[in-house]
């Protein structure tokens, strides 16, 4: 056992989380892709450490029938609980001013968890921006999210693996399965980088794009969409 | 739940979509809160190349969509599977607005990407509330979709107006005459004699041959009509060569004219065949048969009616199978501006027929005459009611003798011509403009001198009485006559400065019948409390715009149509300005021509006051953008003339 559930025995579950955990255990994922409701999400950190780093603003935006809802974004900052490292301002454009105003995480995330529904996640590297957010969700509600996730990176990489890049995008050196890039091969509207809203619409775009390409070949049900990388290195 | 209830956490607007429409028409013309509305009901949705977004006549629309990235192309597929391809639509650009607007929510035409497309889909609820909110935007896709839309409108007049009468679609408006020509053009040499020509047209159980030369063109053309009245008739040898009897230079028409400008053509000219010519060639002949096949209730045999007439009285009741033809014509789809010349056309023949048998049986004239009509029917612009508005122009007595007599012989056929018409259900003027008043019977020197006062001392009452004259033209008898008028008006009018004055101030008098607010004024109270003058609020301010600007620049045409075109082609109206009047124009006209064809069939007399409650959404929308139309030819007199707001 591990230590977060030995920690669920004295934490009660948030009964949201308990009811999600019921639900997307017997989702069903034969149905065609659009019948599913998406939050693709972005978070903005101040580093890469788990441990230490912390969460300073979060972006999403809703899917429904693979359409991307721009009414129904989702877009917070969040003060952090130590001061804000100096570097990381330099590449998410926040301001110690701005985040100084800013809720802190325990009152943003449940509005978040809430706006998440009983949609699925979706987000370009996913797991970071999930291990981030579990770590807060595990101390705040004693439960991880249970929302499945789809990882854009892996998408676009099982598509390139299938389909292959149009020759006229090819960069020299091989790929980049970085954000922006990925999307200025595909030719998508650009966005502005390193803002967690731009991002995760960003990321809306390359998912909705990558989807219909893979439902344009044949694969019509979320299952068939994640089995179409398996014989590759890339199975989900 | 929306994050932005939320204190501390942003109020989300999607820039990308607010940032896009703010640099889109016409919505950058839209204050911030009503763009972020708009945004925020915004739908962003990716389309693969090769989707097709809308199948005609299939699709729901329930959004109207914006390309952000990508493109579309739209076409057309008809029962056959032939596409016609419509137009390219890249970034920045729409589909949907049409079926939305016209609230059929039904694509019209096929939409499919030719790349890998993003569009911003805003419901039609959103985007109908706009148009109603903005006069702006309202402004524009009614502007950028006139052509269009005024189509939409018409087709809503013909549909919604008129209880559908005949079911087979005719093709009068669609056929271009090409596609009425069969076979090979059936030819015969010049050198022939008329005996071959006659067994070559039974052989071919045809009744005509085009007549080529040595080098094969074809230079004339030979009718049973001919057979029989130039050679049998005559008791000319059957061996004379089909080159002295055919009928030459030959009347053509290109192929690729409808089939109601054939009528038309064949209706003035008095002929039944055309040959058809195609890039220099002539492919073939085009008969009134052949229409006639394509026709129920024809102009054509009501033209035929007319012509065969022996007597006045038979002419009678002929004048009054006019709105029948008219109804036929409105139905396959004429525009308003076809339909009143086709009018013209009749009552012209009504009107020649008439006097032809009038002089007939009062003998030749002591002078060269010319009938003078005037107002509408002088512009060639009838509609159901016209009023008689006619003159007598006469050539110059050479003494006294010749005088006398000619005041006894026009008087006579004067007054008898007008009692003839009102028996053909033509009402006399009110103002008695008509040939049967002495006033309006004069020679050619009494007619320069009443425009010449009308010019030269002008009085507002005066000028405002005396526009209908400037829009005489001939319509019997010696048409020299008034041709030598006109090019005396042609000369003087455009030195005229203060009778022009007057003339456009007069043009000023209509106002358009739109508050601040551009909401429809009507009339508030008398007989014809609600309703709308479509005649003088609508129409005459274009005629009087046309008519001033016209004589200013020394354009002898009469119909307003073809007055502005001149206008435009001579540089005297803006491209933009000249296209939205002339769709406000037409659209005005079609508007009253229904609305006094069904009072004719409910058998009420035909007026011009329209009830704008009776209008669909659309037709009032198109309306008030007719009116609008109005204000800016006004304020182009005004600037022209630097006259105020009166």
């Amino acid at each position: 056992m591990s230590f977060f559930s030995i920690s669920e025995l004295f934490r009660p579950t948030h009964p949201m989380f308990a009811e999600n955990k019921h639900y997307f255990k017997t989702l069903d994922q034969f149905q065609p892709v659009e019948e599913y409701e998406f939050v693709v999400l972005d978070t903005e950190l101040t580093g890469l450490h788990e441990r230490q780093d912390e969460i300073v603003s979060i972006g999403a935006v809703r899917i429904k029938n693979m359409q991307i809802l721009a009414g129904e974004t989702f877009y917070a900052h969040v003060k952090p609980e130590k001061p804000l490292p100096k570097n990381s301002t330099l590449i998410h454009r926040i301001t110690p001013q701005q985040l100084e105003s800013a809720p802190p995480l325990h009152e943003v995330l449940p509005n978040f968890i809430y706006y998440c529904g009983k949609a699925l996640l979706v987000g370009h590297f996913v797991d970071l921006d999930i291990a981030f957010l579990n770590r807060a969700c595990r101390h705040l509600f004693g439960s991880p999210l249970h929302n499945p996730c789809v990882d854009t990176l892996r998408l676009a990489q099982i598509h390139l693996e299938r389909f292959g890049v149009p020759y006229r995008n090819k960069i020299d050196g091989g790929h980049s399965f970085n954000l922006t890039e990925l999307c200025r091969q595909y030719g998508l509207p650009a966005f502005v980088p390193h803002d967690a809203l731009q991002d995760a619409l960003q990321t809306a775009y390359l998912f909705l794009f990558l989807i219909k390409k893979f439902q344009g070949e044949g694969y019509r049900t979320m299952r068939e969409i994640f089995r179409a990388g398996q014989g590759s290195r890339w199975a989900l | 739940m929306r994050a932005s209830s939320h204190t501390n956490i942003h109020a989300v607007a999607p820039e990308i979509v607010l940032e896009f429409l703010s640099h889109t028409l016409p919505f950058n013309e839209l204050d911030a809160d009503t763009l972020r509305n708009l945004a925020s009901s915004c739908i962003i949705d990716f389309f693969p190349k090769g989707t097709v977004i809308f199948r005609q006549a299939q699709t729901q629309v329930r959004h109207f969509y914006l390309i952000q990235k990508g493109g579309v192309k739209i076409y057309l597929k008809d029962e056959n599977g032939t596409v016609t391809l419509k137009d390219f639509r890249g970034e920045g650009e729409y589909f949907g607005a049409l079926p939305i607007i016209q609230g059929t929510n039904m694509a019209n035409l096929n939409v499919e990407t030719v790349e890998d497309t993003f569009c911003f889909l805003f419901p039609k609820e959103a985007f109908l509330g706009l148009i109603q909110s903005s006069p702006k935007v309202t402004h524009y896709f009614l502007r950028s979709m006139s052509e269009k839309l005024v189509k939409t409108a018409y087709a809503q007049l013909r549909q919604h107006k008129m209880a559908p009468r005949t079911e087979n679609a005719l093709f009068l408006f669609s056929a271009q005459v090409g596609d009425i020509v069969k076979g090979a053009p059936k030819t015969i040499a010049a050198t022939d004699n008329v005996q071959m020509a006659a067994a070559r047209m039974a052989e071919l159980h045809i009744g005509s041959l085009l007549i080529h030369d040595q080098e094969k063109k074809i230079i004339g053309i030979i009718t049973d009509r001919d057979l029989r009245t130039k050679v049998v008739a005559a008791g000319l040898d059957y061996q004379t060569p089909v080159s002295q009897i055919m009928a030459t230079p030959l009347k053509t028409i290109p192929s690729h004219q409808v089939c109601f400008d054939a009528m038309l053509q064949m209706m003035h000219l008095s002929i039944h065949h055309l040959a058809v010519e195609q890039q220099g060639a002539i492919i073939g002949v085009i008969t009134t048969h052949d229409i006639m096949l394509l026709q129920g209730t024809s102009p054509l045999y009501l033209f035929r009616e007319i012509v065969a007439q022996r007597t006045i009285e038979g002419l009678y009741p002929l004048a009054r199978k006019v709105p029948a033809v008219i109804r036929t014509l409105i139905e396959e789809g004429a525009k308003a501006n076809n339909i009143t010349r086709m009018i013209t056309v009749l009552n012209d023949h009504i009107l020649d027929r008439l006097l032809t048998l009038l002089v007939e049986e009062l003998g030749p004239a002591p002078l060269p005459f010319c009938w003078l009509v005037m107002g509408s029917e002088g512009r060639r612009e009838q509609t159901f009611i016209t009023d008689q508005d006619n003159a007598l122009l006469y050539a110059d007595p050479e003494n006294q003798t010749q005088a006398e007599l000619a005041v006894a012989y026009f008087t006579t056929l004067g007054e008898k011509a007008i009692r003839h018409l009102v028996g053909c259900g033509y009402p006399p003027c009110p103002g008695e403009i008509m040939a049967s008043n002495p006033k309006w019977r004069q020679p050619i020197t009494g007619w320069r001198g009443y425009f010449d006062r009308w010019l030269n001392r002008p009085e507002p009452l005066e000028v405002m009485h005396s526009t209908i004259f400037f829009d005489f033209r001939a319509a019997y008898g010696d048409a020299t006559l008034a041709e030598s008028l006109r090019q005396y008006l042609v000369r003087n009018v455009p030195q005229q400065e203060i009778f022009l004055l007057h003339l456009a101030k007069n043009a000023l008098e209509a106002r358009p019948p739109l508050s601040f607010f551009r909401n429809l004024i009507v009339e508030k109270d008398g007989e014809h409390k609600n309703s709308l003058d479509l005649k003088t609020k609508g129409l005459v301010p274009f005629v009087d715009f046309a008519r001033l600007f016209a004589l200013k620049h020394g354009i002898p045409e009469n119909n307003t149509l073809g007055r502005l075109q001149i206008l435009h082609e001579d540089g005297h109206l803006s491209h933009e300005l000249y296209s939205e009047t002339v769709k406000a124009y037409e659209f005005l006209m079609q508007l009253r021509l229904i609305h006094q064809l069904r009072m004719i069939e409910q058998n009420q007399p035909p007026d011009n006051h329209l009830n704008p409650a009776d209008l669909s959404e659309l037709e009032k929308q198109t309306l008030k953008e007719a009116f609008e139309v109005v204000r800016r030819l006004q304020s182009h007199i005004r600037q022209e003339y630097r006259l105020g707001e009166g």
